[in-house]
């Protein structure tokens, strides 16, 4: 990236991205009547197309470009304008407005990810942000652990004394003094824990990162990201390596972190490294005092696949599920049982307990809750259930909602337990889980069901059945071999009582897909 | 593993490469990947281990009192917590 000008050429925008000719690669910011709304790179984010490149939009942002506005492309580091235009994209007769719901202006993050970045806020605006760290670095320091500002909010402290105007979220950091892996997680636990027992709500990433929500004075949810890493013990004559969640692997010494001390951020002191820049650029690589409002992570393989072996894989599929629910928020909870359901009653008759494992919208869930049943509805996207919850409790039927993470053996073993205390006979449901989750979760969900049912009642499951292959980005359900859930069921001792698998017709020019329906018990 | 792999395609070059080294190179590759999944085995211990102990140290103690309801607090409690 040089200060200079790049130079580029013919630029022509329309309704499919931003063409140029440009052999030299720069970080340029897209302006919508002056405001930044995106930044790319004129080469790794284009493509070659007739003899040019072009830069499509990014597809958080193609949903707003209906109508007109004034498209600057300003290079982020000169400040030089190479276009600047007033343009027509889509067929909308309006001004182009990028924002949310509320009318608050979007931008887009380094991930592409829509956001309400901090050039679109004022001072004012950010004072509770401040506010917030404040007070979360407070808490965790109560529970012994000294933490700073890491990632982008400690780089905009460092090079600017302010937040960086296409950042959206403030990141805190800690260096433990364990050196081992495991300890480092327990002690990530434990503070969590502690801010648990504040009153914060809590959300755990991986073994040692997890965030903190704090509710701000206009009542805005604002989520704090808790990194933790550690230095890993030299192996013979090779430097301590610091692995810090979650792109960080490099050769470090423990005085370039400890003691803190501070820097300025938006006017206000907070505990930074001993000596900032060794991090920053152990974060960013050298050049991090060049802005790059597109920056890209180019973490080394072996420290992805140290962070990814020993802290992660406890939120697969997570977010796209939480997405999922997100779009389905304002649909009404389905008010008929699935063939499922219905097939439970007319084998069982109404439950006495009902557990619905992966409750999802928790229509089923309400309606066997409406039938009489004391039911307990398990996802670890919980909130997805939270408008049938709340038509339960309209209707003063017996239903609780849960959150339980098949992946996380403290979540599976917990909640077993409690399942297998409860009063009463009970069947566990699990419609559409085997086949969202992976062998990791299905391990988890048959280790939950023989606790719940150790002492009888069976396990009504139905998925997608097939060969295995790899998820396609975004798919949410991928078809899982029959014979593999029954041997996987069987070799966690349960016994299969009832398979069936049925062909059930697909769109026109679709593959016909199988569903499969097996009934197992553990009774013995 | 990926890129090494990307660059010894099966095929040709993949067929002349191993037949020159005696087909050492196909069985280096099956090697490094039985060793990197071998690491990645005993990596993944650490949060497994790190959740059991985690566990048992929260619940051993309430469990031990063998008080219904300060079991179930403590689990529910526990739940929250994670």
């Amino acid at each position: 990236m040089s200060v200079a000008a790049p130079k580029v050429d013919a630029i022509r925008v329309d309704d499919r991205g931003i063409w140029f000719r440009s052999s030299v690669d720069d970080v340029l910011d897209v302006c919508f009547d002056g405001r930044r709304v995106w930044s790319f790179w004129l080469q790794r984010d284009s493509d070659a197309a007739a003899g040019g490149r072009l830069a499509e939009w990014p597809s958080a942002l193609v949903r707003f470009l209906d109508g007109s506005t004034r498209l600057s492309l300003v290079a982020h580091v000169s400040g030089a304008t190479l276009y600047d235009e007033e343009v027509r994209l889509g067929s909308g007769d309006g001004r182009i407005a990028v924002v949310s719901p509320e009318g608050k202006p979007l931008g887009l993050d380094k991930s592409n990810r829509l956001s309400q970045t901090f050039d679109t806020r004022s001072a004012e605006d950010v004072a509770p942000l401040l506010d917030s760290i404040g007070e979360v670095l407070a808490a965790i320091r109560e529970a012994g652990v000294e933490a700073f500002l890491a990632y982008g909010t400690l780089l905009g402290a460092v090079r600017q004394g302010a937040l960086i105007g296409h950042d959206s979220d403030a990141d805190l950091g800690y260096v433990s003094t364990h050196s081992h892996p495991l300890d480092v997680i327990l002690e990530s636990f434990r503070l969590q824990r502690h801010l648990s027992g504040l009153g914060y709500t809590t959300y755990r990433y991986s073994g040692i990162a997890f965030k903190v929500e704090v509710i701000e004075a206009d009542g805005f949810r604002r989520g704090l990201d808790v990194f933790g890493g550690f230095i890993a013990e030299p192996v013979g004559d090779q430097p301590g390596m610091l692995y810090l969640m979650g792109e960080i692997g490099a050769a470090f010494a423990r005085d370039w972190i400890y003691p803190l001390t501070t820097a300025t951020l938006e006017g206000r002191e907070f505990p930074v490294p001993a000596v900032p820049e060794k991090l920053l650029e152990a974060t960013y690589g050298p050049g991090w005092r060049v802005p790059d409002p597109a920056y890209h992570f180019h973490t080394a393989r072996p420290t992805v696949m140290r962070l990814n072996g020993w802290f992660r894989g406890i939120r697969v599929l997570r977010s796209e599920w939480e997405r999922k629910h997100s779009s389905n928020r304002d649909r009404p909870v389905p008010d008929r049982p699935s063939a499922l359901a219905q097939y439970v009653v007319a084998q069982e008759g109404v439950p006495e307990r009902v557990v619905d494992l992966g409750a999802g919208r928790g229509g089923d869930a309400l309606w066997f809750a409406r039938q009489g049943a004391a039911v307990t509805a398990l996802d670890f996207v919980p909130r997805a259930a939270a408008a049938a919850q709340a038509l339960a409790e309209q209707g003063g039927v017996d239903l609780e909602v849960r959150e339980v993470n098949l992946l996380s053996l403290r979540s599976t073993l917990a909640e077993g337990a409690r399942l297998a205390h409860a009063p009463g006979d009970r069947v566990v449901v699990a419609r559409h889980l085997a086949d969202a989750t992976n062998a990791s979760g299905r391990g988890g969900a048959w280790r939950l069901c023989e606790m719940a049912l150790r002492d009888g009642g069976r396990l009504y499951l139905e998925f997608w059945s097939g060969t295995p292959h790899r998820r396609r980005e975004g798919q949410l359900l991928a078809a899982v071999p029959a014979d593999t859930v029954v041997a996987e069921l069987v070799a966690r001792g349960a016994v299969i009582v009832h398979r069936e698998e049925t062909q059930v017709e697909s769109a026109p020019g679709e593959p016909g897909r199988t569903l499969a329906r097996l009934v197992a018990q553990w009774q013995r | 593993m990926a890129e090494v792999k990307k660059r010894v395609r099966p095929g040709l070059r993949r067929r002349v490469v191993d037949a020159v080294g005696g087909g050492l190179v196909s069985e280096l590759l099956s090697r490094i990947d039985e060793l990197e999944a071998a690491v990645e085995e005993n990596r993944n211990l650490n949060l497994r281990v790190a959740e059991l102990v985690d566990l048992v140290q929260e619940l051993l103690v309430p469990v031990a009192s063998q008080d219904r309801d300060k079991i179930d607090a403590a689990v529910a409690k526990f739940q929250r917590s994670l």
